[in-house]
């Protein structure tokens, strides 16, 4: 799955947000990855995640689950996925994986630049890279850039361009405030790295050029 | 996906949840358009419905139209692979499967991305053009083998072709002097289909984070844009012991 590749957004956003995997390779290292994937939950639990999720469980940090139902699903070969804001806590992440020595595979999907510095600045030697060489064929037909901003946050399709209209509107009304606009989004994403955080950021950007023609 | 007419209050909280906007009133009910429907089950994994009248179709599984379900459903295992998702684990596990080596370049086709969806009819112009510039060989862990009735032309099974995806992912890989040929062809069959897919290719980086300069070459030649944002294995991860001694 690519589904962290192709995250769209402002420069200045991406080059804050982080998406973590720890990964297990089936028929190399899944056996015995379970207690692993358990010790690096409770480490990234600890860094304060934006979200989260593990595989086993399929639901992220905001649909009503509790850290102790994540930890306690966790088996041999549970993937997790998290996004981390800010460049400090990935470093300093990625400084503690190093130092556990888990043997999982490790991906970052971030800004290239931002992700090399820090692996310089960690001794770490990044094994191999996946370029994202954009969108072909029928551009016209999708949704705009700043709706898409939403949409690609979550790679697997799952937050509906509809639903990022239908947040804004109730904001714009009043029905909603930013947070909880960025959560109904969020919820959705059954992979784990839409980021509320970054929409709030955007929604705070994106409301004043909207209209209602609803209530 | 089906909406249960007698238990829909049209309320029309679930509208909005469709990616594909799939969902619309019909005589003040909810009801799920089945030609459109990608049976991805984000309506019902939503959890608005006040009247839990959203359920998945009695033939969600049958083939073909389980096709819909198995590519479209993040939460969906593959009957064949035994995976959920898309299946493919790409550069993920490079670090420990090594199965893009120093001079050969991984590349993806992910059909429908972002969000339209693509129908077989028009994955199978890209498989064709492909098969004809000599791309026959599919990552054979990846379920979109499933779909291929011939890796020599391209064809798909003939019988899927009324069906569409929320995302394939077409994965091969190609010695790095190969890259530029391929990049051409995906980028002339992109003419030619009526949704949209996205491109990578992954490769092993040299000392520094630095992609091999044959690689860059090759996409600016061929007028790629590389985003930039990335997806990077860390190199972190390893082979389990037991498994070492056996290779």
């Amino acid at each position: 799955m690519t589904h962290s590749l192709h995250r769209e957004g402002p420069l200045d956003l991406l080059n804050k947000e982080y998406v973590l995997f720890v990964y297990p390779a089936r028929g190399f290292n899944y056996d015995g990855s379970g207690p692993k994937a358990k010790r690096l939950v409770e480490m990234l639990f600890h860094q304060g995640p934006a979200n989260l999720l593990v595989t086993t469980l399929r639901r992220n940090m905001y649909s009503a689950i509790s850290r102790e139902e994540i930890l306690d699903s966790i088996k041999d070969g549970t993937k997790i996925f998290c996004v981390l804001e800010g460049r400090e806590k990935i470093k300093d992440t990625l400084a503690k994986i190093k130092e556990m020595d888990e043997g999982i595979s490790i991906v970052i999907s971030g800004v290239i630049d931002r992700v090399r510095e820090v692996s310089a600045e960690l001794g770490l030697k990044p094994h191999t890279i996946n370029l994202s060489l954009g969108i072909h064929g029928k551009t016209d037909r999708l949704p705009p850039a700043d709706i898409r901003q939403f949409t690609t946050m979550c790679g697997h399709g799952m937050v509906s361009p509809r639903l990022i209209r239908d947040v804004i509107r109730r904001v714009k009304t009043g029905k909603l405030n930013l947070w909880e606009a960025s959560l109904i989004a969020a919820a959705p994403c059954s992979c784990g790295i839409f980021n509320p955080y970054r929409s709030v950021e955007m929604l705070k950007d994106l409301l004043p050029l909207y209209t209602v023609n609803r209530l | 996906m089906l909406i249960r007419k007698d238990l829909c209050v049209g309320c029309g909280r679930c509208q909005p949840y469709c990616p594909v906007g799939a969902i619309h009133f019909e005589e003040l009910k909810s009801v799920v358009d089945q030609e459109v429907c990608y049976e991805c089950g984000t309506c019902l994994r939503a959890e608005v419905c006040p009247v839990e009248a959203i359920e998945e179709s009695p033939y969600v599984y049958e083939y073909p139209r389980a096709l819909r379900k198995f590519f479209s459903d993040p939460n969906a295992t593959h009957a064949l692979t035994g995976i959920a998702g898309r299946g493919t684990e790409e550069s993920k596990t490079n670090d420990v499967i090594n199965r893009v080596k120093p001079g050969e370049v991984g590349v993806a086709v992910e059909f429908g991305r972002p969000t339209l969806g693509m129908d077989l009819t028009n994955i199978q112009k890209v498989t064709r053009a492909m098969a004809k510039a000599g791309i026959t060989e599919i990552e054979p862990e990846n379920p979109f083998n499933d779909l291929i009735q011939n890796h020599d032309t391209g064809d798909l099974k003939p019988e899927l072709m009324g069906e569409k995806v929320l995302s394939a992912i077409m994965e091969f890989k190609v010695k790095q002097d190969q890259l530029g040929h391929v990049l051409r062809t995906i980028k002339k069959a992109a003419r030619e289909v009526d949704s949209v897919f996205v491109v990578d290719v992954y490769t092993r980086l040299e000392p520094g984070l630095a992609v091999p300069k044959e690689v860059i070459s090759a996409v600016e030649a061929e007028g790629y844009t590389r985003r930039p944002n990335a997806k990077i294995n860390m190199g972190l991860g390893r082979a389990n012991k037991t498994v070492r001694r056996k290779a």
